[in-house]
């Protein structure tokens, strides 16, 4: 288990404010933040490469906030792998295994044994310079793998990685994962904390600002930072007030209809774009109803993404069977309807 | 680009002429000097023994230095501190003394009333007249060279891969052996041959330290002084020409060390 608390480190023009976290043994959790947040600057506090101002990190147990670099078990994987030029793939793998002084045979079972692991067995004799980024993606997993660490910190590992490759070192991390090993992996990629977190944290400006598990953090998020990374592309600033009995938001073009609960007087509203229904027609169906003026239709990952001018500009998610059915297309008036359970106050 | 052009062939030109200026005077020292004055010079035991000290010492010399220089280069690449331009500019400061000028100030601190030359005296070494002095000499004027050179080269290495060594395992001593210095080698390869040959060069200074036992080129200085450019020239030309072998050796050995470099490194994890 990994635990860091109230660690700070000042740099004067940035710091590390406080951070608490607690990583359980084999957990597979992601910090996300963007360049420049404090993520590797974490690693590199956990790993030992710094030191901090304040605060104690603990690994198993172990307070480690002081321990030489060497005798930590945290095994990091740099954002550019940090392959060693002037070895072979194997020479690079061996190397924490020759530092250890380990016999020759054993050093080679243990390569070997380890580059099957992660499909590399047939580059073990070639330089490194000549690698794709998946394949030194691998062959720093496996260089880290040998050392036993206790946990495995991963600093932007999709950073070089053609998209095409990213499925297979996503798999490979999981297998990693599976394996039991313990992984801290940070990225600015909010779709690697889907994919692959149990857990996962936000961190802007040096202080981490939610953890949690992904659907947590992602549908509930604390502030509009968080929900810009959690993919959320509709918020409002909000008046709230009570009519009737009944709950309403009201943005300075909008009026929304809210689930019953208690809300402060002023919030955030945010509506994820995929829980948005087009029609050419009011619906009745939902309890929120808006109209609206397409203004951009572009092709999305899947599917479309659509902007709508309602007074805001909504962001909504479409299928092509949707844009066919409704012949959807720029300066066309359309319906956003939604219920009011989907909405969130922060 | 355009190789017809009037640019293109005034720069040839100008390469030229560089290029003439360069190799004129030794071609014309090697076309002035007879094959029977050239042969007499290289059998003439002073010369070899002027030629075999300037080697020998240039060489001991940037070898024994560059065990302080190099972890000093490293320091240089890899830390800022307080006063490190003032540190560089002492680095380099060698370079821009006249060197006469460095003689006079080694001078003053090895000779038997200096800080330097009181301490080799409590041993019974006068290291003025001395090799080692002549040593100190050399190294004076040329270690900026190597430390310069291999400080660029640390540089160029990037820092996470000694953070990655030690991530691995590695001491800051393995560190250093296994992963900053082969990556460096190159640099450091060419800082010590240019060390070696500034050292070997070296006259302002040394002349001062120790006019005896004579290097080569104090030899060169003293038998055109005394017996006129005959006498001195086919000196010379043995002794350019024992310098280009030399460096085309090193150059040859650094290059296949750079290749073994890899096996060296392991053997000494």
């Amino acid at each position: 288990m990994l635990e860091l608390r109230n660690i700070s480190k000042d740099y004067g023009n940035f710091s590390l404010k406080d951070i608490n976290l607690s990583i359980s043994p084999g957990e597979y959790f992601i910090l996300l933040g963007r360049s420049g947040a404090g993520k590797s600057i974490l690693l590199e506090l956990i790993a030992g490469l710094r030191s901090p101002d304040t605060g104690t990190v603990y690994l198993n147990g172990r307070d480690i906030t002081d321990e030489k670099i060497q005798r930590r078990k945290t095994g990091m994987v740099f954002q550019d792998y940090a392959i060693f030029p002037h070895l072979t793939v194997f020479d690079n793998i061996a190397y924490p295994l020759r530092i250890k002084h380990m016999h020759r045979d054993k050093i080679s079972a243990e390569v070997n044994r380890m580059a099957k692991n992660v499909n590399i067995l047939h580059l073990l004799n070639r330089k490194t310079n000549d690698l794709s980024g998946g394949e030194k993606q691998r062959v720093a997993v496996a260089r880290t793998l040998v050392t036993s660490p206790d946990i495995i910190l991963l600093d932007e590992p999709m950073a070089s990685i053609d998209a095409p490759m990213r499925d297979d070192v996503r798999q490979l991390l999981r297998k990693i994962n599976g394996m039991g090993i313990t992984m801290l992996h940070v990225t600015h990629d909010y779709s690697e904390a889907v994919r692959l977190a149990h857990k996962v944290g936000v961190i802007h400006n040096g202080r981490i600002l939610q953890t949690g598990d992904p659907e947590s953090v992602f549908s509930r998020p604390v502030n509009k930072f968080v929900a810009r990374f959690a993919g959320i592309r509709n918020y409002y600033r909000v008046k709230i007030y009570n009519k009737a009995g009944n709950m309403y938001a009201e943005s300075d073009n909008n009026k929304y209809i809210l689930p019953e609960g208690t809300y402060p007087d002023n919030g955030l509203l945010i509506l994820k774009s995929d829980s948005i229904n087009l029609s050419l027609t009011e619906q009745t169906t939902h309890d929120n109803c808006i109209r609206g003026k397409v203004t951009e239709i572009n092709r999305a990952e899947s599917g479309y993404e659509l902007f709508v001018d309602t007074g805001d500009i909504y962001h909504v998610l479409a299928s092509k069977k949707d844009l066919e059915k409704l012949s959807l297309k720029a300066g066309l008036s359309v319906f956003l309807s939604f219920s009011s359970d989907e909405l969130r106050i922060i | 680009m355009d190789t017809r052009s009037t640019f293109h062939w005034i720069i040839l030109i100008l390469s030229s002429l560089v290029l003439l200026f360069i190799l004129a005077p030794l071609i014309g020292m090697a076309l002035d000097t007879s094959p029977a004055e050239f042969f007499q010079t290289v059998r003439d035991e002073e010369v070899q023994d002027s030629v075999w000290l300037t080697l020998s010492v240039a060489f001991m010399a940037t070898l024994i230095f560059s065990i302080m220089a190099i972890p000093f280069a490293w320091l240089m690449a890899r830390y800022n501190f307080p006063g490190k331009r003032i540190v560089q500019g002492l680095i380099d400061l060698p370079v821009v003394l006249p060197h006469s000028a460095a003689g006079i100030a080694l001078l003053g601190f090895i000779s038997r009333e200096g800080l330097l030359g009181k301490a080799a005296d409590a041993i019974g070494l006068n290291l003025v007249g001395n090799p080692v002095g002549i040593a100190m000499a050399m190294a004076f004027v040329s270690l900026s060279f190597l430390i310069n050179a291999a400080r660029d080269g640390f540089a160029a290495v990037p820092e996470r891969l000694e953070k990655a060594a030690m991530n691995l395992g590695a001491s800051p001593v393995k560190m250093f052996f296994t992963v900053s210095l082969p990556l460096t080698w190159r640099n450091i390869a060419s800082g010590f041959i240019m060390m070696f040959a500034r050292g070997m060069s070296e006259f302002g200074a040394i002349v001062i330290i120790a006019y005896y036992p004579m290097t080569a080129p104090v030899l060169i200085y003293e038998r055109f002084n005394q017996f006129g450019i005959s006498y001195a020239r086919p000196a010379s030309l043995f002794f350019i020409l024992v310098a280009l072998v030399i460096f085309i050796i090193i150059r040859i050995l650094s290059n296949q060390a750079n290749r073994r470099l890899k096996r060296v490194n392991l053997t000494i994890m």
